[in-house]
């Protein structure tokens, strides 16, 4: 399963020009799927970085809008769009000029291969 | 500007035959849209744009037309003013 998953998740990446690697992890940032080309940056895929989107969740529920679902963050070199699936975290690891929009349509594509993987956090 | 922005696709849903538009930025994120719209569409206007211009790079602005049984879906992107990406549904003339 995990074979034909990661192959999934490389063919997203060819298909997203700018995408460089997406991270499905736990919500400690503990990985459990990694796909990645050479341009991601290791430093963005680290454990310490990915749980602090965990915060970000705890904060944003504070302006009383409701659920956070993605936070996008864009720097001077690469975007990191983060989806809350909690208990996982989906990372997406892209180019600042890669098309956001794009990646943002990809949720909905990678909901079974998520709520399978969540199943099995639950499980064990 | 959002203002303007409402009024351009105002005026372009009320032609005739089209039944709805979405405006796109440079990122791929919606801007606008008005009419039987999906804004969730956004993303890949704005990709089909980027993909179809690289075909052609000398020949100007490409018109990328997607057409169905009884649908049009056109979609431009004029780099004349700015990086903008227009998609404009419109029912098949019979």
């Amino acid at each position: 399963m995990v074979e034909e998953v990661k192959n999934n998740l490389q063919e997203l990446l060819s298909k997203v020009s700018g995408l460089y690697g997406v991270v499905i992890t736990d919500r400690d940032g503990v990985h459990l799927l990694k796909v990645n080309s050479d341009k991601a940056p290791e430093h963005a895929m680290r454990p310490n970085f990915i749980s602090t989107f965990g915060l970000a969740v705890d904060q944003g529920s504070k302006l009383g809008l409701g659920k956070t679902n993605t936070l996008i963050c864009v720097y001077s070199q690469y975007q990191v769009i983060q989806m809350n699936k909690l208990p996982l975290i989906v990372t997406f690891i892209a180019s600042d000029t890669c098309n956001t929009g794009h990646i943002l349509a990809i949720e909905k594509q990678l909901d079974p291969i998520v709520s399978n993987l969540a199943l099995a956090v639950a499980e064990s | 500007m959002e203002k303007h922005l409402d009024r351009v696709m105002d005026e372009v849903v009320s032609r005739a035959g089209v039944f709805g538009c979405v405006f796109v930025d440079r990122q791929g994120l919606c801007l606008g849209a008005k009419g039987k719209t999906s804004t969730e569409s956004a993303g890949l206007i704005a990709a089909i744009a980027e993909q179809a211009a690289k075909l052609e790079p000398h020949s100007g602005d490409p018109i990328i037309k997607l057409e169905s049984d009884n649908k049009d879906c056109l979609i431009f992107r004029p780099t004349s003013t700015g990086t903008v990406t227009a998609a404009v549904y419109k029912n098949k003339i019979q």
